[in-house]
């Protein structure tokens, strides 16, 4: 009887220990029912972020194929500048030549008329033909243009450079989508509706250089320039010490 | 000495920039390949060509693999080979020379230095 009654204080206690964990658990409860839709809401906010990420690396894609094409547009007609330039400069040597060939009758007339009025009439027509000036003129101008289209051939290559920083930027997208892919799995059962199609695609073996600049600073090549140099240096004296 | 080039990198731009520039300072003759295989492979089908001007990031065969690739045959063992890349940190560069490039130019280059790196090179061929 006395181990009854024990048993009886026993559960008594166990019933006061749950009154008092009951608002606890009601607590737990309402908080839960308060998180459940915050979380289902997150999970709703990463998939659909997550299914917009391929669309994005596409459109960066498309930016790429786009500056590409522009690019060697600008590349044509710099070509076409360049051989209209060769063309103005080999009819520049051909005016050049007549011009000597032009100097030579001249003389031969001198002579021949040995007249006063003859030599004044080609001495002031040599005057009106400014020849020299004209063609040092027209080579300088040519020289600029050729050394502007350089500048713009220069300026070109940023092209490269930005597609390998797009290419490290979609790289990146890749890994956050399969990041954010993975953490909704773990939230849920369910899986985004087509992960496997939305995944981003990245050609097998894609290269770049994710730390690609554009600079125009003589700087980088003249370290570089250093570094061949102290290379090539001690390689010969490991070299002589071989041989 | 005639020259012929091998122009590889995986840009047109680049292609189109470095076959430009080469015309610029006096090359005319030249061939293109988009990545390391088809480099190799335009090398072993045409003799002719004796210098190549490589970038390094290029899917598939990477230019430095090129690079590692030809150093290991004896007949491409003193093949000039030019590294024009957008990889400019000292380890890069210290990695290339040890694949044993001829030398090295980081982008956007000038068809002057283009010039000088050629020039350099031969003089020591």
């Amino acid at each position: 009887m006395a181990q009854l009654f024990e048993r009886l204080n026993d559960l008594k206690s166990v019933f006061k220990y749950g009154q008092k964990l009951i608002p606890i658990i009601q607590s737990l409860l309402d908080f839960m029912s308060e998180t459940v839709p915050l979380l289902e809401n997150i999970n709703s906010s990463i998939t659909e972020s997550t299914s917009k990420i391929p669309k994005a690396a596409n459109q960066i894609n498309n930016v790429t194929n786009a500056t590409e094409l522009a690019t060697t547009e600008i590349l044509d007609i710099i070509d076409i500048m360049l051989n209209d330039i060769i063309e103005i400069e080999k009819q520049l040597e051909d005016i050049s030549k007549i011009k000597e060939e032009k100097k030579n009758i001249i003389s031969q007339v001198k002579q021949l008329a040995k007249n006063k009025k003859v030599d004044k009439l080609l001495a002031d027509y040599e005057q009106l033909d400014d020849f020299n000036n004209r063609y040092t003129l027209i080579s300088e101008l040519i020289s600029k243009i050729k050394n502007n289209s350089n500048n713009i051939t220069l300026s070109l290559q940023v092209q490269d450079i930005t597609s390998q920083q797009l290419a490290a930027v979609n790289h990146l997208i890749n890994s956050v989508q399969e990041r954010l892919a993975s953490l909704i799995l773990n939230l849920e059962e369910t899986s985004i509706g087509d992960i496997d199609s939305n995944k981003i695609l990245v050609p097998k073996g894609s290269h770049f250089d994710p730390n690609a600049n554009y600079s125009k600073s003589d700087g980088r090549q003249d370290m570089v320039d250093s570094i061949v140099s102290n290379h090539k240096t001690s390689q010969d004296e490991i070299d002589k010490l071989f041989s | 000495m005639s020259l012929k080039f091998l122009i590889v990198d995986d840009s047109v731009t680049m292609r189109r920039i470095v076959a430009n520039s080469l015309r610029n300072i006096g090359y005319t003759d030249f061939i293109e390949a988009g990545e390391g295989k088809e480099a190799i492979e335009k090398l072993v089908a045409d003799d002719k060509i004796n210098f190549i001007i490589t970038d390094w990031n290029m899917p598939g065969v990477s230019g430095l693999d090129l690079v590692k690739s030809l150093r290991s045959n004896a007949k491409f063992a003193n093949l000039p080979i030019l590294m024009v890349s957008t990889r400019g940190v000292k380890d890069d560069i210290i990695e290339a020379l040890q694949a044993k490039v001829s030398n090295y130019i980081v982008k956007p280059f000038t068809p002057h230095v283009l010039k000088e790196k050629i020039e350099q090179i031969l003089a020591t061929v």
